[in-house]
């Protein structure tokens, strides 16, 4: 890396960077700063959430189990491998990828003084993260603990000390990474593929914990750790280098019976680690950082090449590939929409089986068509919500669907039919899977087959209903906000607005399946269901709501279409 | 070929008139140009033209079918291309090319002979199979031109078709102008190129403020042609402003500016070190630069 280095630049550049992404001076509306502070209370209250969940598992690792540098070990094992995955995502989107490259490169400042610069930012966002991840740990152990004043201080130094780890081995392998995501970059049903295992994986893994947590709240008398537990733990925590180096750190003294030797070799341990892994990512970076984003830079357009026949085709079939693949050749919208269809039959199993297991012996069988019909349409929900893009997700090439000789009609119908298809597809798997699953002595019976096939007409139902609705929030609204790869720049308002009307219907029709299940209903002297419930009013009186509001939607999408979609201005 | 009749488009929430009574009507077999300054209703026209944008009162035929009453027929005769040559950039050359023609009916023989002939025309045959993301401004507009032509469209239409084009790209549409306009087809295109459109066109039209201000033949009318800046300078108030002096001024003098001499090599160089602080003044106004941009971006997204 050639060029001067001066502290100077690398301040002026990091003030840059800080201006840039928090700066703002733009004057917002009331809306815009109401949702802003919305945000943030909801951040808050996801964080606060957390924290008591680890502050009950803390409970549950130390008082039950009597697992304390253990429970340390784990923790750090699990902030750090985090704090690192984090980081590398930081480092390569900052450092790499960061389209401001080009521009940094015209001002007078050499490569080196961009890097440090960014550097900087980078540390300070892992720094956040680590202490955002690492203290309620910490903090939650001194307090199940009964920690003294001095060990608080010692948790705030460690967590600091832990900084490094991740922030040096992100720089390490965020050159490889990143080479490794350009070599599929084009491989999109690999990355599909990819996505879809990965997406179901992390699922089933947070969905049998959450399970295992609850159950351990459900039967806090009971002993969750069995010695066999007790003794995998022990043994992991001794092998479980260098994670209990930090773990001994914190509280090896008193829990290890360690000596004031012992830890300060610990502390060595750590600051070599540390330093070792600092100058292998020194070195990696100042060699590798200005050839990277000059390749960057000058690949930034690579892409592939496809020899296809030329070959007439129907007008819907050439609109429904056209959209098929432009949805298929983006990250962000085949994870959005096929990777979440395709995982949506696996995340209907683990939450029906987590609230089956949950409801059914505090409420009774009962609820369980109720639940999975709430499961499902939440799920559908989630899938269909893409259908409120589908005028947005044309961007500049909007123009292009008005001078097509093909009515708008035809255009919306075929992608209709796509995203209608596709959400199908997924209703029919999860209802298989809920109903094999449930059917079954496995399962306790808990559904029948009248269950499975009544949750599926209602939930199809409400895959048109919200489809055509959701098309229509977007025909009357859209937002072009597409950044330079023709994507849209972040999911619009009507991904929103989709995401509370279909939450909202699911919750609805989920509690008033479940709560009529147990409450008799009367509407005058008809009695629709007894006491104990009747399930089959309860599917019927659904249906019959489903079906005016299916045809209700499909009327407003589709009745005076032309002259709503002619009035949409790019 | 085409029949505009008083046209009139005033955008909503706003209270300016965009297009103020237009009325002209193309023949086959010319090229029309069509001139004005930014803003004067040029593309607004051609947006009312080819369906992108509803009109408030006024009839548009292309080839005798109204596009408001039988849109389909009338998008079936024309072929647009756009200023920013927007494409899907997921998509080939060649899926896009077949998307449009299956879209517009043309049998298989055909689009291969056409888009190879074109390909070969516009020098993409080595680019054709690839993604368009990795195209540059000037092959996204070929590949644009090739979509539009692939169902040999009877009125094309091109808005700010040279942009951005090198010399011999903008030679080759020129050249393909001439040559759908020789079938006995119309092209009509807007441009800034005073110049090109005095050489092009067979007929020119002036609009300014919305309004349609002066139409008149170029082809074989040599006044005409010698007075095409003035009129243009004169309709858009630009005459009396010495603008009109100075492009003339422009086009025929040697506009070079001389090289100044140096009197002192020592000043020079010491002007040549940049010290820090003006290093950071340089990041910081060109960040300026990049930030107003931004924020323009930002307040007219809100405007929006």
């Amino acid at each position: 890396m050639k060029g001067e280095f001066s502290m100077q630049s690398v301040r002026t550049l990091f003030k840059l960077d800080l201006l840039s992404r928090f700066g703002s001076t733009h004057k917002r509306g009331v809306k815009y700063r109401i949702l802003q502070y919305s945000n943030y209370l909801f951040f808050v209250a996801i964080y606060a959430l957390l924290i008591y969940g680890i502050y009950m598992l803390t409970k549950m690792f130390v008082t039950e189990g009597g697992l304390t540098t253990e429970f340390l070990t784990i923790a750090a094992t699990i902030t750090l491998v985090l704090a690192t995955a984090i980081s590398t995502g930081t480092v390569i989107k900052n450092l790499y990828q960061n389209g401001d490259n080009e521009m940094l490169l015209r001002f007078p400042v050499s490569g080196k003084e961009i890097l440090v610069a960014k550097t900087i930012y980078c540390y300070l966002h892992n720094l956040i993260v680590c202490f955002l991840l690492m203290l309620p740990f910490y903090i939650s152990f001194g307090a199940v603990a009964g920690a003294r004043v001095g060990d608080y201080f010692a948790y705030f130094g460690v967590t600091l000390l832990s900084t490094f780890l991740p922030f040096f081995i992100a720089n390490i392998i965020a050159v490889p990474v990143m080479k490794l995501m350009n070599v599929v970059k084009n491989q999109f049903l690999l990355v599909l593929i990819i996505t879809i295992a990965v997406i179901c994986g992390i699922f089933a893994f947070y969905l049998t914990s959450l399970g295992t947590f609850l159950n351990y709240l459900r039967r806090e008398s009971e002993s969750l750790f069995s010695s066999g537990t007790i003794q995998y733990f022990k043994e992991f925590a001794q092998n479980a280098y260098p994670f209990n180096f930090y773990a001994e750190l914190v509280h090896g003294g008193i829990y290890n019976g360690l000596s004031s030797g012992q830890l300060a070799l610990r502390f060595l341990y750590i600051f070599l680690i540390s330093a070792v892994l600092g100058v292998i990512a020194y070195f990696v970076c100042t060699k590798e950082y200005y050839k990277t984003i000059l390749y960057g830079i000058e690949t930034e357009k690579a892409s592939f090449k496809k020899n296809i026949k030329d070959k007439q085709r129907s007008v819907a079939w050439a609109l429904l590939r056209r959209e098929f693949y432009l949805i298929l050749r983006s990250f962000n919208y085949s994870f959005q929409y096929f990777a979440m269809a395709c995982a949506a039959p696996v995340m209907v199993f683990f939450c029906n089986r987590l609230a089956a297991s949950m409801g059914t012996e505090s409420l009774g069988a009962n609820i369980m068509p109720g639940l999975t019909l709430m499961v499902i349409i939440i799920f559908v929900t989630i899938v269909v919500s893409f259908a409120s893009t589908s005028i947005s997700r044309e961007g500049n090439c909007f123009y292009h669907t008005k001078i097509i000789p093909v009515t708008y009609t035809t255009q919306t119908l075929v992608k209709f039919a796509l995203y209608a298809g596709v959400a199908t597809v997924s209703v029919i798997l999860s209802c298989l899977v809920s109903g094999i699953y449930y059917t079954t002595d496995a399962g306790g019976h808990l559904l029948s087959a009248m269950d499975v096939g009544a949750i599926f007409c209602i939930s199809e139902i409400l895959v048109v209903s919200l489809t055509s609705l959701y098309m229509l929030i977007d025909i009357k609204s859209p937002t072009f906000n597409v950044g330079g790869d023709g994507e849209l720049v972040s999911a619009n308002k009507n991904v929103a607005l989709a995401m509370v009307v279909g939450i909202a219907v699911a919750i609805l029709y989920g509690v008033f399946a479940m709560v009529f299940s147990f409450i008799p209903l009367s509407i005058g002297s008809w009695q629709i269901t007894a006491v104990g419930g009747d399930i089959g009013n309860i599917y019927l009186i659904l249906s019959l709501i489903s079906l005016i509001l299916l045809g209700a939607s499909l009327s407003a999408l589709f009745v005076k279409l032309n002259s709503k979609y002619h009035k949409i201005i790019p | 070929m085409l029949k505009i009749s008083h046209l009139v488009k005033t955008y909503p929430k706003s209270d300016r008139i965009a297009v103020d009574d237009i009325s002209f009507e193309l023949r086959p077999g010319e090229i029309f140009g069509f001139l004005g300054q930014n803003g004067a209703g040029k593309s607004t026209t051609i947006k009312c033209l080819t369906g992108i944008l509803p009109f408030d009162s006024g009839t548009i035929e292309i080839c005798g079918y109204d596009i408001q009453k039988e849109p389909i027929k009338a998008k079936m005769h024309m072929g647009y291309v756009p200023d920013n040559h927007s494409v899907y950039e997921k998509l080939t050359g060649r899926e896009y090319v077949n998307y449009v023609a299956d879209l517009y009916k043309v049998p298989t023989d055909i689009r291969t002979e056409r888009m190879d002939r074109f390909a070969k025309l516009f020098r993409l045959e080595y680019a054709i199979d690839k993604q368009i993301k990795s195209y540059s401004h000037g092959m996204k507009q070929k590949i644009c031109i090739i979509a539009a032509l692939i169902h040999e469209p009877k009125l094309w239409v091109l808005d700010e078709p040279m942009m951005g084009l090198d010399p011999q790209s903008t030679a080759e549409i020129i050249a393909h102008m001439r040559e759908h306009c020789a079938k006995g087809n119309t092209v009509f295109f807007s441009s800034h190129n005073l110049d090109l459109v005095k050489k092009l066109c067979h007929r020119v039209a002036i609009v300014n403020e919305g309004k349609l201000i002066d139409l008149f033949d170029l082809a074989g009318n040599e006044e005409n042609k010698a007075n095409l800046e003035e009129r243009f300078f004169r309709i858009t108030g630009t005459y009396e402003d010495r603008l009109f002096e100075d492009y003339i001024a422009q086009e025929s003098a040697d506009m070079r500016p001389d090289i100044p001499v140096k009197e002192n090599a020592e000043e020079a160089d010491n002007k040549d070190t940049d010290d820090e602080a003006a290093a950071e003044e340089k990041i910081d106004s060109a960040a300026v630069v990049e930030g107003s941009a931004e924020a323009a971006e930002a307040a007219e997204g809100d405007e929006q």
